[in-house]
């Protein structure tokens, strides 16, 4: 007994069943545990860790199902795959079966090959990669055991890891299994012969490009030729020495060179569920034997209602069906099985009676992908067969590569675009950085030249009103008044327009602001220092704030002096400065019992140049409010105000609280 | 004809306007004779280095104070500056730059040249008074008689 393999529970009433399961199981690696009841069954499995139960339905103590939904429903038993075997074959047993959840339903009379390839496949399906045992792995297919045990020695001797198969049949099994990295063959063997094993891996889109070594008898001249014809890429003569054989081996993979991994499809050689339909149960049979001698199993099933119910709950590989039935006729199945796109594809064979063209092209026309007579000559039949499942297997490789393919094209296209976007964005924002550096200087020129002649004019005008005051009379004087100050507003204007520029394109700088002590600073310096007001200022306790401090700073200088000036007339002025939370953002608010404004020009209040009171009134060039709102803006909030003439007005602008900015 | 060697300070200003009410402020406060106007970067670089039309100039007659504008034909003002900077011969003469806004007295600063003061224009007295005082240069506010002759120091 193997420490190290995996158990398999078989539990079968019949003696010849268990014996001929572990004949079976036991050479292929497998540790077997027979049971002939539930009783023992539950026993084994309270005990023993297995990886596999094969559970014939029938007991003497019960009804497998119920031990299959015990297993199921067990934590420590759920994920063990379970595969029925019944000798009851009626497809409404094969799907209660399934749908108790069972993860495989084979029926009987079984092949034993085909019990063991399925349970290879469920047991793959359920472990987790192992590892590639390490060399370079080999498959022997010799029915000489002798022979078999001196070259698998020598194999090993030289560091390969040696899989071995005593006829063509199982060694084309275990390659779909698990693909070697070569195949040695012997020409002669009982069963299929050594050209047909590697014409038929040449035929398997999984297996095509393992490179095979033909093993041929010494007086066989003809079998180098066959060898060759057949695919084979190198062969060597049995009486040879076993060096030259590892040699020629050596030499093949080799040439062979890396293989890249298509496990992703399945081998033509796997294990083929054919959904047999027809109404009469001697043809039925004697169908079920050839397919099972074929190494597929076959799902009999006697109308097509069943047919049909059955590939709800398990897909096959290939469907074989009767046209002439009573119920749902062979032709109604055939036009609902093709008109379903999950079993669209599953290749569909269509058996006539011999002379009936009518009900044949009828066939055809109703999706099938194949027609045969039904006869005694079932080769016909089984070569029909391959080829169809052949021509499924390339579809799917299409497919396959097809699919691929696209993706990779659509990997590239993305990538592509993803670049394209990139690189044009980093294009834009050069741009823009270059726009911004050009208005930067811009700006600085035009303030720089404006202002020249500006000082000039404000330089001399005072000149003249200093030293030649003699000259001019009051009304002189009045009129080089407006002179100097129309200079100084321009002067003012120069600098509010530039500071609104330089406010639209500065990088922002977030942190955290204290709104407490930035108001406090802001009216030390506007309200403390003019000891002829009297002003009542309140300031509330202000959230934090985040955002660039020097921008909201002149957001509160503006807002505040404003309100200051504003309230120029009253007597005592009233400031107010609070903030509420509402919802995602703060509101601040700066409130002021000055000369107020008409709402119906609100609108107005926070443009460029835009001003509600005369010059004469309140001095200032109109662009603080725009300022104020660009800031706000830039930070992600919104402005605006409420005024009554005569009364006072309330400014309001909000922060995002998380400091989020349209930046 | 003012004696070149008697200069204290160098007006390097090319706006004839600017330059002309600098000048009167200085008058006013009787430092006018002190002051020695160039109206471009390379003339202030030959008065300095004593080159060209300068080459006459005594090396003992030292410059004690640099106002300089800086948009100036020629070379330019920050040009002067570095060459002032660089030189050991004038490096320590103390510079104060005449700028037309705070804007550009920040463009100035990062340039980080040592520059020791900025006064913005015009040249309010008053403030070059201030500037005049931080540098330490209080004998240049004494007042000179015109004439007189001979040194107060």
């Amino acid at each position: 007994m193997n420490p190290e393999a995996l158990q398999v529970l078989i539990v079968d009433d019949s003696l010849t069943v268990r014996m001929d399961l572990e004949e079976a199981f036991r050479p292929a690696g497998f540790n077997t545990t027979l049971c002939s009841t539930i009783g023992e069954a539950r026993e084994a499995l309270s005990r023993g860790v297995y990886a596999l139960v094969v559970l014939d339905v029938l007991l003497p103590d019960g009804d497998g199902l119920s031990l299959l939904q015990e297993i199921k429903t067990t934590a420590r038993s759920r994920d063990i795959p379970v595969l029925l075997l019944s000798s009851e074959a009626e497809v409404e047993d094969r799907i209660r079966g399934l749908k108790t959840g069972a993860d495989e339903y084979v029926g009987k009379p079984y092949n034993k090959a085909y019990v063991l390839a399925r349970s290879r496949e469920l047991l793959r399906a359920r472990r987790p990669d192992r590892p590639a045992p390490p060399g370079t792995h080999v498959l022997l297919i010799d029915d000489s055991e002798t022979f078999r045990q001196q070259l698998r020695e020598a194999l090993e001797a030289r560091g390969f890891a040696v899989a071995v198969a005593p006829s063509g049949e199982e060694g084309l099994r275990m390659a779909a299994d698990a693909r070697p990295r070569a195949v040695i063959v012997d020409g002669v063997m009982p069963g299929i012969d050594g050209a047909t094993v590697i014409r038929r891996v040449r035929g398997d889109a999984a297996l095509r490009t393992v490179p095979c070594l033909l093993l041929t008898a010494s007086e066989d001249r003809g079998g180098e030729l066959r060898a060759l014809d057949a695919g084979a890429d190198s062969y060597a003569r049995k009486e040879q020495d076993l060096d030259v054989i590892l040699a020629k081996l050596t030499a093949m993979l080799r040439a062979a060179g890396e293989q890249p991994s298509s496990d992703a499809l399945p081998s033509l050689l796997g294990p083929k569920r054919i959904l047999t339909v027809d109404d009469s149960p001697t043809y039925l049979n004697a169908l079920a034997a050839h397919l099972r001698g074929e190494g597929y199993e076959p799902i009999l099933s006697r109308s097509g209602q069943e047919a049909i119910d059955l590939l709800a709950v398990q897909i096959v590989d290939c469907i074989l069906l009767d046209l002439v039935m009573p119920g749902l006729s062979g032709h109604e199945v055939c036009r609902r099985i093709k008109g379903t796109p999950v079993w669209r594809d599953i290749p569909l064979i269509i058996l006539t009676a011999k002379d009936d063209q009518g009900a044949m092209i009828d066939g055809i026309n109703a999706g099938a992908d194949d027609y045969i007579t039904k006869s005694d000559d079932f080769e016909t039949l089984k070569a029909r067969l391959r080829a169809q499942l052949r021509r499924k297997q390339y579809e799917d490789e299409n497919r396959n590569i097809r699919r691929e393919l696209l993706r990779k094209e659509v990997e590239a296209a993305e990538a592509r675009a993803a670049r394209e976007l990139a690189e044009t964005r980093a294009r834009l924002l050069e741009e823009v950085e270059a726009k911004n550096r050009e208005l930067e200087s811009f700006s600085y020129s035009v303030s720089h030249d404006l202002r020249a002649p500006l000082r000039a004019i404000d330089g001399f005008s005072k000149i003249l009103l200093v030293e030649h005051s003699q000259a001019l009379d009051t009304e002189g004087k009045r009129l080089l008044g407006v002179v100097r100050e129309s200079v100084k507003t321009m002067g003012d204007l120069i600098d509010d327009l530039l500071e609104f520029s330089r406010v639209g394109r500065a990088e922002m700088t977030r942190s955290s602001v204290v709104m407490n002590a930035l108001v406090d600073s802001v009216a030390r310096e506007m309200i403390g220092t003019d000891s002829s007001r009297v002003i009542d200022f309140h300031r509330a306790d202000l959230p934090e704030a985040a955002g660039d401090r020097a921008m909201l700073r002149q957001v509160v200088a503006n807002l505040l002096g404003n309100a200051v000036k504003y309230t120029g007339p009253r007597n005592p002025a009233r400031i107010e400065i609070g903030a509420r939370a509402e919802g995602d953002e703060i509101v601040y608010f700066v409130k002021d019992n000055g000369v107020g404004f008409e709402m119906q020009y609100v609108q107005k209040l926070f443009g460029v140049f835009q001003r509600l009171h005369s010059s004469r009134e309140f001095e200032g060039t109109g662009v603080g409010l725009a300022l104020v709102k660009r800031i706000v803006e830039r930070h992600g909030g919104r402005v605006w105000a409420e005024g009554r003439v005569g009364e006072g007005s309330t400014f309001f602008f909000t922060l995002r609280k998380d400091g989020g900015s349209n930046a | 004809m003012r004696d070149l060697n008697d200069v204290e300070i160098l007006l390097v200003e090319d706006n004839p306007h600017d330059a002309e009410m600098t000048l009167r402020a200085f008058t006013s406060h009787r430092l006018a004779n002190r002051v020695h106007h160039v109206t471009d970067g390379s003339e202030a670089l030959a008065f300095l280095f004593r080159t060209g039309a300068y080459a006459a100039r005594a090396a003992s007659a030292t410059t004690r104070l640099i106002l300089l504008d800086l948009k100036l034909p020629k070379v330019d003002g920050l040009e002067v500056l570095r060459r002032v900077k660089s030189d050991d011969r004038t490096r320590m003469i103390p510079v104060v730059v005449l700028t037309s806004s705070n804007q550009e007295k920040d463009i100035v600063e990062t340039y980080r040249m040592g520059v020791n003061s900025y006064i913005i224009k015009p040249v309010d007295f008053d403030k070059f008074v201030d500037a005049v005082k931080h540098l330490g240069l209080y004998w240049l506010l004494l007042n000179r008689v015109p004439g007189e002759g001979g040194e107060t120091s």
